[in-house]
């Protein structure tokens, strides 16, 4: 699907919204995403997972997943494949400062992806600008998938 | 077989494996991700200024030390029956092509609940000159006894 995705995180920057524009509590709009397994497996080398939970259907099958799972840091992905182009979160400039997740449920192939977002806090600290966001990812079943926070720095 | 929360101790260490930081790496990082901020990308765009800050070049992403501290502790748990339940990091100073990362932990803590057992272990992810790229806490389950 990666294919379909806009790369150029330039493009529709001018649509996004600034640090003065986002308002604490408003939803983000989010897109549902279906995770393949080429996609965890493309994401397990990014980072050099191997642990056969993730590659080996035969191992899996017998574990108590009972078959193939993503790894816990799977939402690094999934963060950018259920938001929209024009959200702010794909603004260039946007900088990292900090994340915490918390899991519940496994994300498996095939997963039929459902993400609940907001922004939930801003300020200025250091004459930087800041945003927090919350996410929830969820399952075809509405099962909690994670949950998680992340703290980034607005391009001025 | 001897039980596996209570073999350990506090100040026991978790040691990860080494990651080579390199265009390439951050490039198969952005495919994987679908992150493909310019802040990793273009060095005409990170070659001045910044905003507040300065980089003086593209950066890997930070969220590539959740993901190397991820494997080091979901290998650990997996093997230990216990699974990861959270992580919270904060990123300390940026890392560049030619950095080599290694995330570490310690074991903080030990709790036992009304349904689980749980260890807090203090996260630090270093740089080959042993400079503190990240730091964090993590929280693993263990089943009741």
């Amino acid at each position: 699907m990666s294919e379909a995705f806009e790369t150029d995180f330039w493009k529709d920057a001018a649509q996004r919204k600034s640090w003065d524009a986002i308002i604490p509590g408003e939803a983000r709009p989010t897109l549902p995403y279906r995770l393949t397994l080429s996609a965890i497996q493309r994401y397990c080398q990014a980072v050099g997972e191997t642990h056969p939970l993730y590659f080996d259907e035969d191992y899996a099958r017998k574990s108590r997943y009972g078959g193939l799972i993503a790894p816990p840091s799977i939402h690094i992905l999934l963060m950018f494949a259920c938001t929209p182009a024009d959200d702010w979160m794909r603004s260039p400039g946007t900088i990292n400062a900090g994340q915490s997740w918390s899991y519940n449920q496994p994300a498996r192939p095939g997963d039929d992806i459902r993400l609940e977002a907001r922004a939930l806090d801003k300020f200025i600290r250091k004459e930087r600008l800041f945003v927090v966001h919350d996410n929830v990812f969820f399952n075809r079943r509405d099962e909690v998938i994670c949950s998680g926070r992340g703290w980034t720095i607005r391009p001025a | 077989m001897s039980d596996p929360f209570e073999t350990l101790a506090v100040g026991d260490p978790i040691e990860g494996a080494e990651f080579a930081v390199s265009r390439a790496s951050i490039r198969a990082f952005c495919d994987a991700s679908l992150d493909y901020n310019p802040l990793h990308l273009d060095d005409d765009y990170m070659a001045g200024n910044f905003g507040r800050t300065s980089f003086g070049g593209v950066i890997m992403h930070g969220m590539t030390n959740f993901g190397l501290i991820t494997r080091m502790l979901t290998d650990w748990a997996y093997d230990r029956g216990a699974l990861h339940r959270r992580l919270e990091t904060r990123w300390r100073s940026p890392v560049k092509p030619g950095d080599a990362i290694r995330p570490r932990a310690v074991v903080k803590a030990k709790q036992t609940t009304g349904a689980a057992r749980w260890v807090t272990l203090d996260v630090v992810v270093s740089n080959q000159r042993g400079e503190t790229i990240a730091t964090g806490e993590a929280l693993v389950e263990f089943p009741p006894s």
